[in-house]
């Protein structure tokens, strides 16, 4: 007798979205109800990145790449799609370089011109930065912060996320960019650390804000 | 002329007047802002327009921050202006009241001195213009275009025994002469310039860890008013360039909105700087306490974090 209004309160209830049936159907460990809801935290900004955002190999870290402690909270890591953080010096390098394959195009096209061929369509200034994986740090509105906490975040993130294994071996075998992946690591101008903080208001609205250790001079922006 | 910041000695004194810490001398102005990159603010308005104040000038009001960061160095000390005027014209001694106001009289009297001779040179001036002789002509015997009148003069006057008269009017001239009454306009003279007898340590907001940081590392700071923050930095001198970061300092403790995080993160990318936060470092939180009694020997590191839009 009890079984039937309860299924007609469940058939009234709407669909579930996307976002809530992905929560509830990860696995969890269910050891205390606060880590779990900083995990549905966690894959909510995943869910975000990945579908809003478009970024690719996101993957949940819950210990430390340096330590292997524990993290206080889950972390996420992923690659955006395309750079998100150009350093001043760099930009101002980038565009140096970009500016000198500009002038020897344009010096070939002179040359091909010269020969009688037709020429190409004037060449532009190309900026080319790859994309580089960044840490994510999950938070909620509603959270209060103290600078000791963020401390202790940023002493367990490493320079760059380490790339997942098992899937950066899938990107490659996708994409063939296995120099994208080499580049990454080897940026010379990477030599702070930094978090993205993502912050998720009730409405699922969620904004990011690149967070740096030190004293880190604003973009040109 | 340019004031020249070498002839500072330091320890400079800094005043304090009604919780206030301010400079009054140009020199020592310019000489914290080029060896210390202490900015400060100009508060000094003409009295007659205080609605203006675009153009500010002395005295300089120094942050309690900038005021504590050159004492805590030894480049400055306190004075607390109050007591040291109070101490100083109470405690002066008879000879040296009447000295200054000998001194004072000497000055007022040199002052009226000018004035009349000024006054006299106009009216010869006048007088010549007009083609007729002044009567202070007759009294200047440096004036080379009327020396053979002169003469001629005197050739006459001797006839009418008028000649001793004029030595006599002068003297009299300069007995009946008033002196100017003088209103001093600096306390040091009279008083002499007071030393470093408090050690006082300006108070400080618990901001200071981070700005001490930031003064450490060369940049300049002004105060975060207008960008709702408590410093903003400048890279350089204020005048040559823009601030880098709008900080704000708090304890390792103290808990903050990630809202004024954001809302911070937002304004300084708006502004094309970075929001910064940050405060001095504390190991466990049993051990914090004795950090702060003395501050100057036992400074501990201050982490500090920029934040800027990510641009999603």
């Amino acid at each position: 007798m009890n079984m039937k209004p309860t299924a007609t309160v469940a058939s009234l209830l709407p669909f579930p979205s996307p976002l809530q049936s992905l929560i509830r159907d990860s696995p969890t460990d269910h050891d205390s109800s606060t880590t779990s809801a900083l995990h549905s935290l966690a894959i909510q900004i995943v869910h975000n990145l990945q579908h809003q955002h478009f970024w690719t190999h996101l993957h949940i870290h819950t210990h430390s790449p340096v330590t292997n402690a524990p993290l206080p909270r889950p972390l996420i890591s992923g690659l955006p799609p395309q750079r998100l953080y150009i350093h001043p010096d760099e930009q101002i390098e980038l565009v140096k370089s970009a500016d000198r394959a500009r002038k020897a195009a344009a010096k070939a096209k002179a040359e091909k011109d010269a020969t009688g061929e037709d020429s190409a369509a004037a060449a532009s200034l190309d900026v080319k930065a790859a994309p580089e994986r960044e840490w994510v740090l999950p938070t909620r509105l509603s959270e209060k912060w103290t600078l000791r906490r963020l401390a202790e975040i940023f002493d367990a993130v490493s320079l760059v996320p380490p790339a997942p294994a098992t899937e950066s071996e899938e990107g490659n075998a996708l994409n063939g960019d296995v120099s994208d992946q080499n580049l990454v690591r080897e940026n010379p101008w990477r030599t702070t650390k930094r978090v993205v903080l993502a912050t998720a208001d009730t409405d699922s609205t969620v904004v990011y804000y690149i967070m740096q250790d030190g004293l880190v001079k604003p973009r040109q922006n | 002329m340019a004031p020249d910041s070498t002839l500072v000695s330091e320890p400079f004194p800094i005043s304090r007047v009604a919780g206030r810490y301010l400079l009054f001398d140009v020199d020592v102005m310019m000489h914290a802002r080029r060896a210390y990159n202490i900015c400060g603010v100009h508060i000094g308005t003409v009295p007659n327009l205080s609605q203006q104040n675009v153009f500010l000038g002395i005295p300089l009001e120094l942050q309690p921050e900038e005021a504590r960061v050159l004492v805590e160095q030894g480049h400055a000390y306190i004075v607390d202006d109050a007591e040291a005027h109070r101490n100083g014209f109470i405690h002066m001694s008879r000879e040296e009241r009447l000295s200054y106001v000998k001194a004072m009289d000497e000055q007022g009297l040199e002052l009226t001195k000018e004035t009349v001779k000024r006054a006299e040179e106009r009216s010869d001036q006048v007088l010549r213009n007009k083609g007729l002789k002044g009567k202070g002509a007759k009294n200047d015997p440096s004036s080379a275009s009327t020396v053979s009148d002169d003469k001629s003069d005197r050739a006459d006057e001797t006839l009418f025994d008028s000649a001793p008269v004029e030595p006599a009017s002068a003297r009299a001239s300069a007995k009946k002469l008033d002196p100017t009454y003088v209103t001093p306009t600096t306390s040091y003279p009279p008083l002499k310039s007071p030393g470093d007898a408090e050690h006082i340590l300006p108070n400080v907001p618990k901001s200071y860890p981070l700005f001490r940081y930031l003064h450490s590392r060369g940049y300049f700071t002004m105060p975060g008013l207008r960008f709702g923050c408590h410093y903003s930095v400048y890279p350089g001198d204020t005048l040559r360039f823009h601030s880098h970061y709008l900080a704000t300092g708090m304890d390792w403790d103290e808990e903050f909105e990630l809202l004024d995080v954001i809302g911070g993160g937002r304004l300084a990318n708006r502004v094309k700087k970075a929001y910064l936060i940050g405060g001095e470092e504390k190991g466990t939180e049993q051990a914090d306490d004795d950090g702060q009694v003395d501050g100057v020997t036992n400074i501990a590191p201050v982490r500090a974090f920029s934040i800027e839009w990510a641009g999603l």
